[in-house]
């Protein structure tokens, strides 16, 4: 694609913009953290790219491609920094965004908040027309209403128009002549069509998925222009890729018309690094967990493939298209442990944030979080956090463990600390494992990949409770992200819902439907630059018995012309699938095809990295005082950046590096593996 | 075995374990439940109890089950079986409301849990079948007038003794029912789930030992209740009364049925006379102890003011007073299928009594009706679909905040289903879905809106079978705000409307009929005349308000 030697990868973050570089010559990968600077990200990002060039010696002119993951769509959508939009939809259907799916998440709240809804009443304008659900007329679209139509949009300001119509998944037709009537009538007003955003039945998900991105359009363009802009001006002429929710990276084009599809690219970035990682390592079976200073997101690699669903959500807003599969729970550094009335010792949800942010942080915070129970038990270095960047403030931390659990509950400060990560640890235990129990998985057969800035002191004793025996820590914990992003490939999803019998009379129709979109997919990947023999087109089929409310996702292969035997094939799979995830399969029972997909890849080579040899300087760094196991003890602490591949460290012990510190338990002995992962295994009895 | 001491440490991790285990169990249902009731409208519940049969922990899903299934065990324990003779590997089943539990579909499966010979625990799971048989599909009935009309009553009975399937048993029921295959698949995945939950409990006794997890569970219960009887002292001292009233039973058509609670808090404790109801009545919409006394405990947990541990240590403070033979706790054999009426409008009579004492706290009375209908469509060929809806209306104004428009609040918790599945499905078309203006009641913080779904009939004919309520009486209002609407069915024939009773069963329809239904709002909390300019200039603005 590109004949310049250097790759770069840029995560961008609420606090620090990640880099990642890659040279292709020499194979070396190196990275580079710079502030984000929210105002304007691309400001950041140029920057980092800048230091990192004379840093790291290579001139703007050699860089071929940069990846770029951003949050500059979720971001949008949480601040609800979004243009002003108008719905239109079938007349007599304008609420169904308001009206949602009913459902209410908390049971016992007695003063519920409305779900969240971007387009409000006045601004959601019924049209004429009406299709049936075979996609036949059963009111052909009033072009006479036009003109009041246009009024009100003017009226109410219009940036930015979604159209949502009933039954347009099966026939855009009504919704096409309307763009085109408004392209004519207003240029310059941005459409988006629910039938090319996600032309997926069900009326409400599809309208969110459109309204999501005809707001996001004028926000998300304008980024794309003043990076593009500030890209030109340093001469600086990368070919440019941006990461999508589905754990792929589009071209500036795609992301420009369809910014929905950034919208949950957040857990791409791990994702890919954790499918990158099963492959280094021969692990096809891995549990990825990232836990930051709110969080702990979980997702599955089964079989070498990262497990993506065809349904997220922002901000309880469903958006309608292909993400990486997450559980998120709100467990992380910062969890506020407390204790109620009755004397129940809980942490988290409620999080500190970065802001008061743990006591330790010495920042204001007098609410006892995860963190400091790690400093008070003397897991993390006051003295070396964040590699020295900033001094923990231990005789606070201490005192506030002291007051708000330990007295409470007549435990001593050491007690009341280790309670926390006990209490801590057996939540994330649960998640990881209900994430494997749904889908009829054995942890035995897993090992735990462990990164973000609050991971690597919690994964062993997870691990333990979970009965998995293995723990990967990979190299460069905090710019996970940035190197999973340095490997993508180009991805486009391509779907259409269209329910039939899965029987050989439906063959010609779906043979006509998969050609279709096989057209348009090539179509997609040659606008892109994407040469014929890096083309990858897959198709997958949602799928589901008769009666069924909710499909699976079945994967079909390569598939063009599909006959009896493929079909067959497809069945076979399906009723597999389903033996697996529910315990049971009828194969006499009527099944239906809802939904098709071709998964378009566009492969971008993949250099080997080299690893970095290790810091000039003993690997054992020191012995520090660490309450473990119900005493004080001199523990070894081990500076990872010197780790030599001879080195054994047996737990209990601690592995520090610049960004993150790594506990290694009783009964667990650690040591480098490839690519660089440190790599725990549990002792044989 | 090392047994490690209980501080509050390896309370907190045995009752999140105990919280996962009701979690896996939930999930194994979810992944082989048959029916689509269990499957997508996720109607059914799980939960471990101790080995007294107190509720530990359970699965967040219905709220109408989820405070009855300890009252249905601990009946079980005490009159119908014989606890020394319920072994590790018994399975019993009911779902009997004259037993303990709330209505025939609501089959519960329970099994004891053993560690070292002794009882820690037991398990249940219950769900919602789609069929137990009885006088209409769906065994959902609105004309019956004995519970014998309703279905297949199975009394307490080993499902499953020693391990081994009692297949008298099985083959009684499969005789019974409509689907056999579905309810049998289900009940099949009511049985996977109490063996994962039971495993899930011995792996923690395992660590923890017999008399480690009896005494964790008292424990657990002792610190829920403490949690709860500090935050009802918060509440002031007093007796606080309150009425409200179902339409009918859809027998005595026009005759209200009152709900009538006397609520009196002193210090730690409530206590909720249940006498002044109605006397139990002819038609299906009569509720057994079960269900009463999950409405009255769901009112008191929601009222708290702080969040506590869902368990049955939060039932102790809390005492009901239901004398047999009222609409409360009504006595063999009257019908109770639409028990979930009862439960809505005891719901929102507790509120109204609780309000007194919390009136900074409690919201106006949410729409308070399962909107339940079915369309049986039938063809050309005289095959049939069959569509079972349940819609929602508008949640009461609180006093800090609007109500929302259209969500499923109070006893149930379902979802809506697509219009563009069911026209792929069904010969059914959705000519109509939306807000009701004004349907809101007035005040300082206006009520949510109910909505109105129309259905035109695509089929040659088609039967309509419905089972709701306020329709007569609307949701009040509180501290001077105003009532919302009122429901209303509407038959549209040829361009003529007429109404359609709301409680009927089996009524002919025929191709181009179309089916109006309009849903309550929720009623306004304050005085209208304070509401802010802005919020009323808003409500104009977006046709909220007429």
């Amino acid at each position: 694609m590109s004949e310049r030697p250097i790759r770069i990868a840029v995560d961008i973050g609420g606090t620090f913009t990640d880099l990642q570089v890659l040279d292709s010559r020499s194979g070396a990968v190196r990275a580079w953290k710079t502030p984000t600077t929210p105002e304007d990200p691309s400001i950041g990002l140029m920057r980092g790219v800048e230091e990192a060039a004379s840093r790291f010696g290579f001139a703007l002119a050699e860089v071929g491609l940069l990846l770029h993951g951003t949050t500059i769509a979720t971001n949008a959508v949480l601040e609800r920094k979004l243009a002003r939009g108008v719905l239109l939809t079938t007349a007599g259907f304008e609420d169904v965004l308001e009206i949602n799916r009913h459902v209410r998440r908390e049971l016992y709240k007695v003063d519920p908040d409305p779900f969240p809804c971007l387009i409000e009443r006045d601004r959601r304008l019924g049209v004429p027309e009406r299709l049936r659900a075979d996609g036949s007329v059963e009111a052909p679209l009033d072009e006479a209403a036009l003109p009041a139509l246009l009024a009100k949009l003017d009226a109410l300001g219009a940036e930015a128009v979604a159209v949502c119509l009933l039954h347009s998944y099966r026939n855009p037709a009504h919704e096409q002549r309307l763009k085109a009537l408004l392209a004519e009538a207003r240029p310059g007003l941005p459409v988006s069509l629910s039938s090319e955003v996600s032309p997926e039945i069900r009326e409400y998900e599809r309208a969110s998925t459109a309204v999501l991105n005809a707001v996001l359009v004028p926000v998300v363009k304008a980024y794309l222009d003043r990076l593009e802009r500030r890209l030109g001006e340093s001469g600086f002429n990368p070919l440019v890729f941006l990461v999508q929710s589905n754990g792929g990276v589009c071209s500036l084009r795609t992301a420009a018309e369809q910014p929905a599809r950034l919208l949950l690219s957040g857990p791409s970035g791990g994702a890919l690094a954790a499918g990158r990682i099963a492959t280094l390592l021969a692990r096809p079976n891995l549990v990825a967990v990232d836990m930051g200073g709110t969080s702990y997101d979980v997702s599955i690699v089964q079989d070498g493939r990262v497990s993506v669903v065809t349904q997220g959500e922002i901000d309880r807003l469903p958006v309608r298209l292909p993400m990486v599969e997450m559980r998120t729970i709100g467990a992380g550094g910062g969890s506020i442990a407390s204790v109620d009335h009755g004397g129940r010792l809980s942490v988290g949800p409620r999080s500190a944030g970065a802001r008061p942010g743990p006591v330790s942080y010495g920042r204001g915070g007098t609410e006892p979080t995860v963190t400091d129970a790690n400093l008070a038990l003397g897991r993390l270095d006051p003295d070396y956090f964040l590699g020295g960047a900033m001094t923990l403030d231990m005789p606070a931390t201490r005192a506030a463990i002291e007051a708000k659990v330990g007295a409470p509950l007549g435990l001593s400060p050491e007690a009341a600390a280790e309670g926390i990560l006990t209490v801590v640890n057996a939540n994330l235990g649960a998640a990881v494992r209900l994430s494997l129990f749904e889908k009829g998985l054995d942890p035995r057969d897993f090992s735990l990949l462990s990164f973000g800035g609050a991971g690597g002191l919690h994964a062993i004793d997870v691990a333990a409770e979970m009965g998995i025996g293995e723990v990967i820590f990979p190299a460069e914990p905090g710019t996970l992200s940035a190197y999973g992003i340095l490997y993508s490939d180009l991805v486009q999803d391509i779907a259409r819902s269209r329910v039939l019998p899965a029987v050989a009379e439906s063959l010609p129709e779906i043979g006509a439907l998969i050609g279709a979109l096989r057209e348009e997919a090539e179509a997609r990947l040659a606008a892109d630059g994407v040469a014929a023999s890096a083309r990858l087109l897959e198709v997958a089929v949602d799928m589901r018995y008769h009666g069924q409310a909710f499909e699976l996702l079945v994967p079909w292969g390569e598939v063009a012309a599909p006959d009896a035997a493929a079909l067959a094939t497809l069945l076979a799979r399906f009723h597999a699938m389903h033996r697996q995830r529910f315990s049971y399969a009828d194969e006499a029972e009527a099944v239906e095809l809802v939904t098709f997909r071709v998964i378009a890849t566009g492969r971008l080579p993949k250099p080997d990295a080299a690893v970095a040899p290790p810091a000039a300087r003993p690997a054992l760094k020191g012995r520090r005082r660490v309450h473990e196991d119900g005493e004080w003890r001199e523990l070894p602490v081990w500076d990872r950046e010197a780790l030599k591949p001879e080195d054994r460290i047996a737990g209990p012990a601690i592995v520090e590096e610049a960004f993150a510190t790594h506990w290694i338990g009783r009964g667990w002995s650690a040591a480098l593996g490839a690519a660089g992962a440190l790599i725990a295994r549990r002792d044989a009895p | 075995m090392s047994k490690t001491p209980l501080g509050p440490i390896e309370i907190e991790v045995i009752r999140n374990a105990l919280t996962a285990a009701a979690a896996e169990m939930d999930v194994t249902i979810w992944r082989t439940s048959r029916s689509t009731i269990v499957r997508e409208l996720l109607d059914y519940s799980t939960a471990v109890f101790d080995a007294e049969g107190n509720n530990l922990a359970q699965s967040a899903r219905i709220p109408s089950h989820l405070n009855s299934m300890s009252h249905f065990l601990r009946e079980l324990l005490d009159k119908w079986v014989d606890p020394e003779s319920w072994g590790p590997d018994d399975v019993v089943i009911s779902n009997d409301p004259y037993c303990g539990g709330q209505h025939l579909p609501d089959i519960t499966a329970f099994k004891p849990v053993f560690h070292e010979g002794k009882r820690i625990a037991f398990v249940g799971a219950l769900c919602h079948h789609i069929d137990v048989g009885g006088l209409v599909a769906g065994s959902y009935a609105a004309k019956a007038i004995e519970i014998f009309q309703e279905g297949l009553r199975i009394p307490p009975v080993k499902l499953i003794e020693k391990g081994v399937r009692n297949e008298g048993v099985w083959a009684m029921i499969r005789q019974n029912i409509r689907k056999p295959d579905l309810l049998l698949g289900d009940l099949n995945s009511q049985i996977a789930s109490l063996e994962v939950g039971a495993t899930a409990l011995r792996r923690l006794a395992a660590r923890y030992g017999a008399e480690g997890m009896i005494e964790a569970g008292r424990r657990i219960l002792d610190m829920s209740e403490a949690a709860m009887r500090a935050a009802i002292s918060r509440m002031p001292d007093g007796t606080y009364e309150f009425t409200d009233w179902l339409d009918d039973d859809g027998i005595d058509l026009g005759k209200p049925i009152k709900l009538h609670v006397a609520v009196t808090i002193k210090g730690d404790a409530i206590s909720v006379d249940l006498s002044g109801c109605s006397p139990q009545v002819q038609g299906p919409t009569n509720a057994t102890l079960a269900s009463s006394n999950a409405a009255v405990m769901f009112a008191v947990m929601s009222a708290c003011d702080e969040p506590f541990a869902a368990n049955a240590g939060c039932y102790r403070p809390v005492t009901t007073i239901a004398p047999e033979g009222l609409v409360v706790n009504a006595r063999h054999p009257a019908p109770v299928v639409h028990r979930i009426a009862v439960t809505h409008r005891l719901l929102n009579a507790m509120f109204g009594a609780l309000h007194q004492a919390v009136p900074d706290r409690i919201p106006a009375a949410y729409y308070g009706n399962s909107y339940v209908c079915t369309f049986q469509t039938v063809a050309e060929d005289a095959s049939r679909e069959v569509l079972v809806e349940i819609e929602i209306g508008g949640t009461g104004a609180h006093p800090a905040k609007d109500g929302v428009n259209a969500l499923s609040a109070g006893m149930h918790n379902n979802a809506n289903i697509p219009i563009e599945m069911i026209e792929a499905q069904t010969p059914l078309t959705i000519t109509r879905y939306g807000l009701i203006p004004g349907s809101g009641g007035a005040g300082q913080r206006r009520g949510g809106l109910g909505l109105a779904r129309e259905w035109r009939i695509d089929s040659p004919r088609c039967f309509f079978t419905a089972n709701m309520d306020r329709f007569v009486h609307a949701p009040y209002g509180l501290a001077g705000g105003g009532p919302a609407s009122v429901g209303r069915l509407v038959l549209v024939r040829d361009g003529e409307e007429s109404p359609l009773p709301p409680k009927c069963d089996n009524v002919p329809l025929q191709q181009g009929d179309r089916v109006r239904l309009e849903t309550s709002g929720g009623g306004g909390f304050g005085d209208p005349a304070s509401r802010a300019a802005e919020a009323v200039a808003r409500d104009r603005r977006l046709g909220y308000a007429t």
